[in-house]
């Protein structure tokens, strides 16, 4: 199917927060009760519409266990966007945060738009984390911030549209450099009919690297 | 639709009677899967997924999942409890499915639902025998044929068995030789099960699987040796029935074991053989199954994964392989903007748009496969990665490096992919490996391939100038110490570029402040206009540099680089400039500044001499040492022997350089020395071939295209910021002494300038000429390289202007360095 752009994602958090279920919910819109635990890396993928302008957005669901954080961290590097979970009903998942956000800092591409998720807010009477301190956690940060339901859905389709929706907003500005796949972002195949145009784009650049001139 | 029948007379029942316990229903589910084979009939076609098998699995294992939330402690379940007694064969009956795959889609099944069983349930007991056991006889169906349609739930299985490992490291025990016994009692099934579900005899005996390439030994047991630890199994959670097999006490959570030679780590061979799968989703698993393995702590697993197991040359031997199959004529500009990440590969790959221009797919099946190597150094455990490094270096660098050797067009490819290749690689191990294979580690100093290398840097074909230079600008920049002591050092740390010949000095001195020609400067107009510009250059320059921080007063030797900087800056006479403002001259300080950084964090470990004498260096250039005490004492010390006369030197060298001295600087020193012994009066410096390389490029500059002298700067200018005080002075400081045939940089600037001055002016027009050439260079239109209209004179002198500029800046940078290090 034709698009404009593509837009790749993450989703990291610990174990158990629900990132598996967030996915499964935006893509197939159904919700999976056992935790069927990720190890190494799911994929998911949809079409969605943003400014008229259909944006396909791949997902990579990563392995929240420490074990696997290895194959994690390769996923980093490449991503336009990332969702970063916890889950409200346990607060270590909210205490984790900070480590999870240096370790995307470190290896993703500085552009990353990384959005936070309090999941998990059907179970309301099993609340530990408030709402504000995601809010305060987000604002502290440089996030965006939602609660989800992966259960009900509720906010589910906002959170991924919502970061979609920052990424545009920065390519709209030209913070990212669209011809530089590092970026996790891709243009459609209709923008690139140039005829290789885009691969010949910059080669004669190649001074600015070079220091002399340019 | 028995069955289905059957399911709804006993939810009929559940209403009438007491519910059932879980135990009950699970048992219930078995004897309805039970039930169906007994009634099965092999002539009819039915699908597993049109039966009501699927359903019954899943309520089991469901049942399984719940039973685990509500048990304590990490106690197991009646209905977990069941498998690991065998009182319900579960494990066995997938296992027999999975060979059988009866009715068609049952293997699928089977799989799936092992995996979800290992993945789902927090305990599995894999260490139970009668868990592992049909486990291992589950892998044995895997891979049996090489491209079998169920190879996605395969390696699904063998990457959970993986995350098991990862999680528990005891348990690779299950997955290597010594436990698995005689083919014949492995791969029995209970004779029930087999009733049920007959296997057809071809499947009996996979042929192409690692398990049964093994040669056993007499008896397994002896070889290893376990240090039992109480499992809470064993403690009889679960008694285990009587009808297990003799090493059910066997408790594989064994801490130590001992590997010998013929030993295999099955889990990683069964993972290679998927390696090589049409299915990048598949080989994108097996990869990730080999990494969790391999980012284990434990030293005992990381010697096994090197010693039992072939995965570090089966890696890079896929390596090498997609290196060869990379087309011969891809354009090596397309190579230089790629940029990929091994793990978003096989998406991309299902992508029929994945194709944008000649040889993209192969670039990027063999890039993708490197980020993998290089992700895989950084996340293995050390013993593997240098397992893993050395044999980069003997399989692929080695073989790569032919390529470099062939013809122009091969040798062109070489340079621009291990260009790339080193671009990229971020694994500090890599590097070295890359840096030890291009100057060698033995003892010869000038390697054969180091030697074509540069010689393809001066092949008359631009194109392999131009790749090979690019190589080279990669080899300085990711510089390790040892490539950077061989390639730039070895020659000019013995500073035998330096001469104290007073005449020379003189002489020299005067030209280099007289830049311009005097007699002309006296005689008309365009010569007061140049003295004008240098005053101007000049008051410029000391307004930067007060802005830099640098307070001229204070400062008694800001005079000295004031001079340096006037001698690259007025190198070129105003007339031929097409920038004669130094505007940008700000932003080749910052340039320099944060390079310089980068060059000083890089080098703090290095052995080099301190950055002190470097400081001291610059700020004493024009003083010839003459005016630092510490300076002379350091010189005198070293370098003595070169200058002094021929009858003390003997002596001298045997004080201060025995022989058994292991320092190969000074070996070095000793063959200089020996050389001027022999020859004549006046000793000849010799650059080394990088330098000659460098120099003659250098001096060719104005018959050269645009991009060859653009990368050929590059390279020198990140050479002129290395922190080492020789190598300082010897591209720096243009009052050195030297003798008159020593090449310095700054005379084959002066040289070139020289010649430019001559010839442009003939040009018709020329001012008109250098300005819309300038602005042609610094729009950055990537169509300009192709067009046949260019000026290569014109260009070489914007080249040569801005390269001033660059090394002004890099001379302040590093004085000013200095100043604030001595306080
Ligand atoms: N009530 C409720 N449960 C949820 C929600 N999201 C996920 N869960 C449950 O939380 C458990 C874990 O969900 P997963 O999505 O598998 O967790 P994960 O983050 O992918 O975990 P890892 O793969 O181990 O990193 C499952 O049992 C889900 O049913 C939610 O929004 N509400
Ligand atoms: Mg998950």
């Amino acid at each position: 199917m034709a698009y404009a752009y593509l837009f790749k994602y993450i989703i990291i958090g610990d174990t158990g927060v629900g990132k598996s279920c967030l996915l499964l919910q935006f893509t197939d819109k159904r919700f999976q009760p056992v935790h069927d635990l990720t190890i190494g890396v799911e994929f998911g993928a949809r079409m969605i519409t943003i400014d008229g302008k259909q944006i396909k957005l791949q997902i990579w669901d990563t392995a929240g266990q420490e074990a696997f954080r290895s194959i994690t961290r390769s996923y980093y590097r490449g991503a336009a966007g990332a969702l970063l979970v916890y889950d409200i009903t346990r607060r270590d998942t909210f205490n984790h945060l900070t480590t999870w956000l240096e370790d995307a800092r470190q290896h993703s591409n500085s552009n990353m738009v990384i959005m936070l998720i309090g999941n998990k807010s059907d179970l309301e009477s099993r609340r530990e984390v408030k709402k504000e301190e995601g809010e305060a956690f987000a604002r502290e940060h440089g996030l965006v911030f939602m609660e989800t339901s992966a259960k009900t859905a509720a906010n589910v389709e906002e959170a991924f549209i919502n970061t979609a929706k920052e990424i545009y907003e920065k390519i709209q500005e030209g913070v990212f450099d669209i011809n530089n796949e590092a970026n996790g972002i891709k243009i459609g195949p209709q923008h690139s009919t140039g005829g290789g145009a885009s691969g010949a784009g910059g080669a004669g650049a190649g001074g600015a690297a070079g220091g002399g001139c340019c | 639709m028995l069955s289905r029948f059957s399911d709804v007379l006993q939810t009929a029942a559940d209403v009438l009677a007491p519910p059932a316990t879980r135990l009950e229903d699970f048992q219930y589910h078995w004897k309805m899967i039970i039930h169906f084979y007994q009634n099965y009939d092999d002539n009819s076609k039915v699908h597993i997924e049109d039966t009501r098998i699927p359903h019954h699995l899943h309520q089991m294992l469901q049942l399984i999942v719940e039973e685990e939330k509500e048990q304590q402690g990490g106690t197991v379940g009646p209905c977990l409890e069941a498998i690991v007694q065998r009182s319900v064969c579960l494990l066995d009956a997938l296992t027999a499915l999975a060979a059988a795959d009866r009715p068609p889609g049952a293997r699928s099944l089977a799989l799936t639902t092992g995996t979800a069983l290992l993945r789902r349930t927090r305990q599995p007991c894999v260490n139970s025998a009668h868990v592992y056991r049909p486990l291992q006889r589950m892998l044995i169906q895997c891979n049996e044929n090489p491209a079998s349609p169920t190879e996605k739930e395969e390696v699904e299985l063998l990457l959970t068995l993986c995350g098991l490992v990862r999680k528990e490291p005891g348990l690779a025990n299950i997955f290597t030789t010594p436990f698995v016994e005689e083919k014949s009692s492995l791969l029995s099934i209970p004779e029930d099960i087999q009733r049920l579900i007959p296997l057809k005899s071809k499947v009996q005996t996979p042929k192409k699987n690692p398990l049964f390439e093994v040669e056993m030994a007499p008896n397994p047991m002896r070889n290893i040796s376990l240090v039992r630890t109480n499992s809470k199994e064993d403690n009889g959670a679960i008694t285990t029935s009587n009808s297990s097999v003799a090493d059910d006490n066997v408790s594989c959570k064994s801490q130590k074991t001992v590997y010998e030679d013929n030993d295999k780590f099955l889990l990683i061979d069964l993972l290679l053989s998927y390696l090589n799968s049409a299915d990048n989703q598949v080989v994108l698993r097996a990869c990730e199954g080999i990494m969790i393995v391999s980012s284990l702590p434990e030293d005992d697993i990381a010697n096994l994964v090197t010693s039992c197991s072939p995965v570090c040359e089966t890696i890079i031997e896929k390596l090498a392989e997609k290196y060869k199959s990379v087309p011969l004529d891809v354009d090596p500009n397309d190579v230089d903007h790629l940029n990929i990440t091994w793990a978003y590969v096989a998406q991309d790959f299902g992508d029929k748009g994945y194709n944008r221009f000649h040889g993209y797919r192969e670039l990027t099946s063999f890039f993708s496969w490197l980020d993998y190597c290089d992700t895989l150094m950084k996340e293995c455990h050390p013993a593997i990665a240098s397992h893993l490094s050395r044999t980069f270096r003997a399989q692929f660098l080695e073989a790569a490096g032919e390529l470099a050797l062939g013809s122009a067009r091969s040798a062109t490819l070489a340079a621009a992919l291990l260009a790339k290749c080193l671009r990229v690689v971020d694994s500090q191990e890599l590097i070295n490996e890359f840096s030890n294979w291009l100057v060698g580690d033995g003892e010869m100093s000038e390697w054969p391939l180091l030697l074509v290398l540069i010689n393809n840097c001066l092949s008359d074909d631009h194109d392999l100038t131009l790749e090979t230079l690019r190589f080279f600008e990669t080899i300085v920049e990711k510089g390790t110490e040892h490539s950077i002591n061989r390639l730039v050092l070895s020659r000019v740390c013995s500073r035998g570029y330096y001469s104290q010949q007073p005449v020379l000095e003189e002489d020299e001195r005067d030209r280099l402040n007289d830049v311009s020609l005097w007699r002309e400067r006296e005689r008309n107009r365009e010569a007061m206009k140049q003295l004008q510009h240098e005053d101007h250059v000049t008051e410029q320059i000391n307004d930067i540099l007060q802005h830099e921080g640098l307070e001229t007063k204070e400062q008694p030797d800001t005079e000295n680089i004031h001079r340096i900087i006037n001698s690259f800056l007025l190198l070129l006479p105003r007339a031929v400039l097409s920038d004669p403002v130094g505007s940008d001259y700000e932003h080749y300080i910052h340039d320099a500044q944060r390079h310089y950084q980068l060059w000083l964090d890089v080098t703090s470990n290095f052995s080099w001499p301190s950055d002190q004498n470097c400081g001291d260096n610059t700020a004493s250039s024009t003083h010839s040492y003459d005016s630092r005490p510490e300076a002379d004492i350091h010189m005198n010390e070293e370098f003595q022997p070169l200058h002094q006369t021929m009858d003390h030197k003997d002596t001298w060298i045997k004080d201060h350089y025995p022989m058994d001295d292991n320092n190969h600087f000074s070996q070095k020193l000793v063959l200089r020395t020996r050389d001027v012994n022999t020859t004549a009066v006046e000793e000849e410096f010799d650059e080394g071939p990088f330098f000659r390389m460098l120099f003659k490029l250098l001096s060719n500059m104005p018959y050269q295209p645009y991009q060859v002298n653009l990368h050929l700067t590059a390279i020198i200018s990140k050479l002129a910021l290395i922190p080492h005080p020789y190598l300082h002075e010897y591209l720096l400081n243009p009052m050195l002494p030297t003798s008159k045939k020593t090449p310095t940089l700054f005379k084959i600037l002066q040289d070139v300038a020289r010649r430019l001055t001559m010839e442009i002016p003939r040009i018709k027009n020329y001012k008109k000429v250098i300005e819309s050439t300038r602005l042609q260079l610094m729009s950055e239109d990537p169509s300009y390289d192709d067009r046949g209209d260019h000026n290569q004179l014109v260009e070489s002198l914007i080249v040569l202007e801005e390269f001033c500029k660059e090394l002004a800046a890099i001379a302040f940078v590093k004085y000013q360095h200095g100043m604030h290090m001595h306080g």
